[in-house]
């Protein structure tokens, strides 16, 4: 699946999204913080379908998952 | 239809700063709404902070702009929840809200939340709840571009 990145996620990896396969958002997180140096010292959440979601949710490969970094509108 | 689901597809998102004519525009358009009385508008405008620690001799760069990205499909649908929770909490009439993407220099309006109600009261909290929800809940990301070209990522906690 396709990981949508944003932020200073998106400058650290240097790509607006990379290509990694996981059954569950544990996984997903694992996989990332493997390719992309830096990125297990910072804080981020996962976003499945547009939605934040805990370590155990599972995956399917069909969803639209993103890793977000700290927000900051307004 | 209610105001809640006539804004339901709504985009939060306008590239650059807010411009204060957009501001009175969006207030003129609510003259034909007589029960209406009271507006409460929030305004967000970039700030141009100093660095922290390290001041003295070689004072730190100060911010000279934000350049704000988003998820913007999620930004958005976080946004229904928040406008629901605040219509079914406080007596409103409506509500618009509107942030900036792109670079927003210091001293330009980056954030505009704008609530009407019959009464004050019922105004005024339902934007201090928006305006907090919205920077909490919503994926957007500023990085804060300083005076001497380098950057640091700006975050809400």
């Amino acid at each position: 699946m396709e990981m949508k990145l944003f932020g200073m996620i998106a400058e650290k990896a240097e790509a607006e999204s990379i290509a990694l396969e996981a059954a569950s958002v544990m996984e997903l997180k694992r996989k990332a913080e493997e390719r992309i140096e830096g990125l297990a010292a910072m804080s981020y959440a996962i976003a499945v379908d547009r939605r934040i979601m805990n370590d155990d949710a599972p995956l399917n490969g069909n969803e639209e998952v993103a890793l977000l970094p700290p927000f900051a509108g307004g | 239809m209610s105001e809640t689901k006539a804004h339901k597809k709504r985009d939060i998102f306008l590239e650059g700063p807010i411009d204060t004519a957009f501001i009175a525009e969006s207030i003129a358009k609510h003259a034909t709404r007589t029960d209406i009385g009271a507006h409460e508008i929030f305004l967000g405008q970039v700030r141009a902070d100093r660095a922290a620690g390290t001041g003295g001799k070689f004072p730190a760069p100060t911010t000279t702009a934000i350049e704000y990205t988003a998820y913007r499909d999620m930004a958005n649908e976080q946004m229904l929840p928040i406008r629901e929770e605040a219509f079914a909490r406080w007596p409103i009439t409506c509500l618009h809200v509107h942030h900036s993407l792109g670079t927003i220099q210091a001293g330009e309006l980056c954030f505009f939340v704008f609530a009407s109600a019959p009464h004050r009261q019922a105004a005024r909290e339902a934007v201090a709840y928006v305006t907090d929800e919205v920077k909490k809940r919503l994926p957007i990301f500023g990085k804060e571009i300083r005076e001497d070209s380098t950057h640091v990522w700006k975050s809400n906690q």
